[in-house]
């Protein structure tokens, strides 16, 4: 396939650049022309309902599948096709694949006695990476008789002391209970800051997705939805499916009356939106933190306290105003049945184009 | 608890069925015909002719299970990997055959090698020189080998498809190549099939008598012949049963076996 | 290329696992007894097998002992799981361990002690002790499948069904059963593959009368060719083949079903390939419909007790089948037919009791044996007025073992001899000490009967074949020894059919075989050696503790019968001493002359040491 110049230029400064890569499985397609590129010392995440084709991607990259279309440059050379065992690419995988034959220590030291090094160097190297997870002296542990967030560090030392260029972490966090998982969490930005590698990291979840990635790439059915900072894919969801998936939202039908202004269960609206066209159908996103709730006749809207948890830092309350029921957060709480008013402030409203497509209709809002 | 009592009909057969046999065959082993106790049947293992039947049956049933070894194991290795939906239907054309008598298999391999059985009929009439194993201990081998080898496919078809297929991927992704993903990896986590399928193909082999009586023409004399013989043509029940007790140390061996490498039943057949 | 080299490799064990079975399929279709050439498509050897009662009774005992014992182990394996897991921790491992037993021990001390037990308690063999050798091996293989699966279960389920107010029966009928239902069923088509294939523990454990087809097989195997038994290989291939297509289908069915419901994009669905219930289901059906559907065959299972039943031991196809129909319908006995292939596999029923036979046929030095040991009952000849018909050379030579013939009647007689091939041997057969020619190389087969190979030896080297001397022994086993390597094969019964399959030049046989492989493969001749050679003669007999004396008589008479003396012989082609036939017997091979008959000798019983020392040095010999 012919390349541009400039793709050519880009290409070169990324670490690992993925081109129309496509695949199905018995006639399913999982991956549908997908591109990506990925730069050095990047943290990245592929976020996604399970079957969106993050995981295919990983294994692509990987070389555990060969994608039916596209290709895969590293480094500027093009291993496609190339096998896993020749990659400078390492893997942690969901459920650790420890060899549960081994201890620890020969669990480390498999990547290293393929490539040949001295049985010193390979005793320093363990040394080392179980420090750096915090394993010190775990070195003659059956990897059987360990904890799930154990076994996970080691299935990280193991990958790491082979020096990969790039680390792909298939939910690795996802067996681990909530306590174990953030303290997960910060190891692994601790260990992509120390070790400076370039992370690719798959998750359905998107707490994860958020604290720690550089930059998150929301998928959907073998799309790429949204790609960007965390706080890109929070703030500004590009389409409802984003939305819907990053955070609880309140997603509505609006109708942009003009610029700035959008009319929303019948009441307006200021926002900051522009260039959406007069009386344009449009999905609208309102975070619950950003509902402001007042006095009767304060806000815009007024409404019904109709649910009322308390979930910790703040309590969180469903309103009935205009015919929907709004999820709203506030540490101040509202009984059941109290008559309020609700407000946003303009810069709080997301404004989203419909669908339009037929394929962008099947990919939105899907649960 | 009332519950244990479900098991009294087990505990019965377990009784009447293993725990006084072994005992009766102990009696008959450890006394002499008028019934005055000796080690005589035990000790009779050494002779000349035991000893070299002995020998002959632990040399054709490690050759047997060698073999049979050899080829199961890459057999169960292309099974595994063989496209999902063949798979089940490919694992059942390699152990259909189980399913026959094995008295009907080792007969149709009679009927093969015989002097103008079907193989030298046809080498002869292509003009190769005929293939004289039958009576021969290479026919009794092959016998073992065709009766026996479902059982060494099964195990170890079972225990590698239990090797969860990450941990392989991880191998190959810490730069495994594929020998020696086979040889750290696939061969030490087969290892409880690798046990059973050897053990269910090793004891048969070394005790039999059917194939070698039948493919061996009664050249090949096994310790499992000398045995058979001693309980229906020579009539001695304690010298028969000295020399089973003997061959119950193997079957002690081969239980410690399966207690060391399969303590989860993980080689189970099915 | 790879790909190329694995299918190859697939193809190369297909091949080696189905060439065989395909053969034998072929060949049930053949025409003649040929095991290579074709001679004609024919359905006749499945005609012959559908009527063979023998076949059709042991299909039927398979079945039925193989279905009672797995439902049998299923149950007591399932009750047994229960209590081990009430049970401590200790005791359930030591428990474990002991059923792991029957699992790891050799068939063939299973079915030595089993066996031994069972005459040391008195209990007589039967379809019953069959039975409940197969139970005690099959409970391993339930629990083993089982236990597992209680493993898994979590006991809360069945807990939480309690809690909600079921009774514990209730609870586990409706709780826990439905999940350990795969272990169940694995652990009982187990149980029953195993208990089909078995033969060793069957060969050990059966009563008289009772085969299976294992047992069955092994003795008609001995024999000879036996193109039923391919017809049998045949049907059963495909009646398996059949129900596992069924089932594997059934099974794959509901396996797509699971993998559609739990697709993943990512596509690590691993197919769960398992009998399903449903399948399970099928098979067992299936499984009972051909039981039921031989049911009429099977009505011999019961037990050797019943009234109006005969039970005759005796050597393989020594009667004309139809004879047996006929002797039935005549007295309204019911024969139960059994087999032996020596008499030294015969001796240790009778003695031990292992079997109740009514009849048994035995040879001379066997007669004189068990005469001597009291294992006979006498023969009252009032009952056999057809003792009349007796050729009268015979009753010089059972004089020898049966002074005032009281134990036995005579049933056949002949010579040991030399059977050639014309077409192989160029050179005239007169002497036993041609078989040790080393131009026979591979062309010679010999008895595989310890007295019978001592009758060649000791002839050649002019010794008594009776002899106990130890020197003149070990020097008859020498002389054995140095033919060894010349010989192609080992068999008695068998060698007949390998002769006529030109699978050899030279065989020692019976003058009996004779004529029948003479009209099968007519450059075979038969001489009875210079240096002499054994008479025998195979005798009717009762043992003591019979339990239908009547029949018995009435089966011995009915032999000596003219009329059928003439069917048998046609049949058998084995002399039968019997005056009205002798148009039918005349002939140097069937009737030697006098002179022939004078330098020969008959099998004399020599007692518990002479036999411990023939079998010592008949080890010696097959050792070596």
């Amino acid at each position: 396939m012919g390349q541009h110049p400039a793709e050519f230029l880009k290409m070169s400064m990324a670490l690992i650049e993925l081109f129309d890569l496509s695949k199905s499985y018995d006639g399913e397609l999982v991956l549908d022309e997908f591109q990506l590129s990925i730069k050095e010392n990047e943290f990245i995440t592929l976020l996604g309902p399970s079957g969106c084709g993050k995981t295919t991607t990983l294994r692509i990259v990987g070389g555990f599948t060969t994608p039916d279309t596209g290709k895969v440059i590293f480094e500027g050379k093009d291993i496609t096709d190339l096998a896993p065992n020749k990659r400078q690419i390492n893997t942690v995988f969901q459920k650790y694949a420890l060899f549960p034959h081994m201890n620890v220590a020969e669990n480390i030291a498999f990547g290293l006695k393929i490539s040949g090094k001295t049985q010193s160097y390979i005793n320093d190297k363990i040394k080392y990476a179980l420090k750096l997870v915090n394993l010190s002296g775990y070195e003659k542990r059956d990897p059987m008789s360990l904890s799930g967030g154990q076994q996970q560090r080691i299935a990280i030392a193991r990958a790491i002391v082979n020096e990969p260029k790039m680390l792909l972490l298939d939910e690795p966090l996802g067996a681990l209970d909530l306590k174990m998982r953030q303290d997960m969490q910060y190891e692994l930005i601790r260990l992509k800051n120390e070790l400076g590698i370039t992370f690719l990291y798959v998750t359905h979840d998107q707490e994860e997705a958020l604290t720690m990635s550089d930059k998150v790439v929301v998928m959907n059915q073998g799309y790429i939805q949204q790609m960007g900072t965390p706080e890109e894919i929070y703030n500004e969801p590009e389409n409802a499916f984003v939305a819907d998936f990053i955070g609880d939202s309140n997603i509505l039908d609006g109708i942009m009356m003009e610029d700035r202004v959008v009319k929303i269960c019948d009441h307006i609206f200021p926002c900051i939106d522009e260039g959406f066209g007069v009386k344009k159908p449009v999905d609208v996103v309102i975070r619950p933190e950003d509902i402001i709730i007042g006095k009767p006749g304060a806000g815009i809207m007024n409404g019904t306290v109709t649910s009322n948890v308390f979930i910790g830092v703040h309590y969180e309350m469903c309103i009935e105003a205009g015919g929907f029921e709004w999820l709203a957060q506030n540490t101040v709480s509202y009984p059941v049945g109290r008559q309020v008013s609700i407000d946003v402030l303009p810069e709080n409203i997301q404004i989203m184009n419909k669908p339009q497509s037929e394929d962008e209709e099947a990919i939105s809002l899907d649960d | 608890m009332t519950k244990k009592l479900f098991s009294m009909p087990f505990i019965f057969f377990i009784l009447c069925g293993t725990v006084i046999p072994l005992g009766v065959i102990a009696l008959y082993g450890l006394t002499d015909r008028e019934g005055v106790f000796t080690f005589e049947n035990i000790l009779a293992i050494a002779n000349g002719d035991h000893a070299k039947a002995l020998g002959l049956s632990l040399l054709l049933a490690f050759i047997s299970t060698v073999v049979c070894f050899l080829l199961a194991f890459p057999l169960a290795l292309v099974l595994k990997d063989s496209k999902l939906g063949k798979k089940g239907f490919m694992v059942f054309v390699f152990i259909l055959p189980m399913w026959m008598n094995f008295l009907l298999r080792t007969m149709a391999w009679q009927v093969l090698l015989e002097r103008n059985g079907i193989i030298n009929t046809a080498l002869t009439a292509i003009g190769l020189p005929q293939l004289s194993i039958i009576n021969t201990s290479v026919a009794v081998v092959l016998g073992m080998v065709y009766d026996y080898l479902p059982f060494m496919i099964l195990p170890i078809y079972n225990a590698l498809i239990k090797i969860d297929s990450s941990v392989i991927e991880a191998a190959y992704d810490l730069g495994a190549s594929k020998a020696i993903v086979l040889r750290k990896i696939l061969i030490p986590l087969s290892i409880p099939g690798i046990v059973s399928g050897v053990t269910m193909v090793f004891v048969p082999s070394l005790t039999t008598f059917a194939i070698s009586n039948m493919l061996g023409g009664g050249k090949v004399n096994l310790i499992g012949n000398i045995i058979e013989q001693e309980f229906t043509a020579s009539s001695n029940w304690n010298l028969g049963s000295g020399l089973s007790l003997v061959m119950m140390i193997f079957i002690v061996i081969s239980m410690a076996f399966i207690e060391k490498f399969d303590r989860n039943g993980e080689g189970n057949l099915l | 290329m790879k790909k190329l080299g694995r299918i190859l490799y697939l193809a190369l064990i297909v091949l080696f696992l189905y060439l065989p079975i395909g053969t034998l399929m072929a060949l049930s279709f053949n025409s003649g007894k040929s095991m290579s050439a074709w001679q004609g498509f024919s359905v006749k050897w499945y005609q012959e097998m559908f009527h063979s009662q023998e076949i059709m009774e042991a299909l039927g005992n398979t079945l039925t002992i193989a279905l009672w014992a797995s439902v049998i182990a299923t149950v007591v394996g399932v009750l047994a799981c229960i209590g081990l897991n009430a049970m401590s921790e200790k005791k359930r491992s030591f428990f474990m361990g002991v059923n792991n037993i029957p699992l790891l021990n050799a068939d063939i001390v299973t079915g030595i002690s089993i066996m031994m037990s069972f005459l040391l308690f008195g209990i007589s063999l039967s379809y019953g002790t069959v039975l409940f050798a197969h139970i005690t091996f099959c409970i391993p293989y339930v629990i083993l499948s089982v236990m597992p699966k209680f493993k898994q279960l979590e006991n809360i389920t069945y807990e939480a069904a309690m809690d909600l107010g079921a009774t514990p029966v209730y609870a586990f009928f409706k709780v826990v059963l439905p999940d350990i239902m795969p272990g169940i069923v694995s652990g009982f088509l187990l149980s029953f593959t195993m208990s089909v294939d078995d033969f060793v523990i069957t060969h050990f454990t059966r009563g008289a009368g009772i085969n299976t087809l294992s047992t069955l097989i092994y003795s008609q195997v001995k024999i000879g060719v036996r193109p039923t038994l391919y017809a049998l290989s045949t049907l059963l291939f495909v009646t398996v083949l059949v129900v596992l297509l069924a089932v594997n289908i059934l099974s794959s069915d509901a396996g797509k079903r699971r993998r559609k419901a739990g697709a993943d994009g990512d596509y690590y669905v691993k197919q769960k390939r398992g009998i399903t219930p449903k399948g399970a289901m099928a098979l067992v059906v299936a499984m009972l419909l051909v039981v039921f559907g031989l049911n009429q065959y099977a009505g011999s299972m019961v037990g050797p007790q019943d009234q109006g039943k005969l039970y005759v031991y005796c050597f393989g196809d020594y009667i004309d089948p139809d004879l047996i129909d006929q002797f039935e319908e005549e007295t309204g006995y019911e024969v139960v037919m059994d087999y032996f292939d020596t008499n030294e596999e015969m001796y240790p029923v009778i003695k031990n009791h292992t079997a109740s036979y009514d009849v048994i046929c035995a040879s001379d030095y066997m007669i004189d044996r068990m005469r001597n040991e009291e294992l006979l009952e006498p023969i009252d000849v009032r009952y056999i007025p057809n003792l009349e018909n007796l050729q009268d050379n015979v009753k010089g030579f059972i004089e020898e073992f049966d002074p005032g013939m009281k134990y036995s009647v005579p049933h056949t007689w002949g010579t040991y001899g030399i059977i050639y091939n014309t077409t192989m041997i160029d050179e005239e057969i007169d002497s036993w000490a041609q078989l040790w020619d080393k131009k026979y190389d591979g062309q010679i087969i010999m008895p595989n009967s310890i007295r019978e190979a001592y009758v060649v030896a000791g002839r050649l080297l002019g010794y008594s074949i009776n002899t106990t001397d130890e020197r003149e022994l070990a020097e008859m086993t020498q002389k054995l020894i140095q033919q060894k390597p010349l010989v192609y094969s080992f068999a008695n019964d068998n060698a007949r059919d390998l002769m006529i399959g030109d699978a050899a030049a030279l065989a020692v046989i019976t003058s009996g075989d004779v004529l029948y492989a003479q009209e099968e493969n007519e450059n075979l001749e038969y001489v009875v050696p210079k240096e002499g050679t054994e008479v025998w003669t195979d005798c009717w007999a009762i043992p003591k503790r019979v339990e239908n004396k009547e029949a018995a008589l009435a089966w011995i008479d009915f032999m000596l019968r003219g009329d059928i003396a003439r069917i048998n012989f046609e049949y058998l082609t084995y002399a039968i001493p019997n005056k009205e036939i002798a148009d039918l017997t005349a002939g140097e091979v069937l009737n030697p002359s006098d002179e022939i008959l004078a330098n020969c000798e008959t099998l004399k019983n020599l007692g518990s040491a002479g036999d411990d020392l023939y079998s010592k040095y008949w080890k010696q010999y097959k050792g070596k």
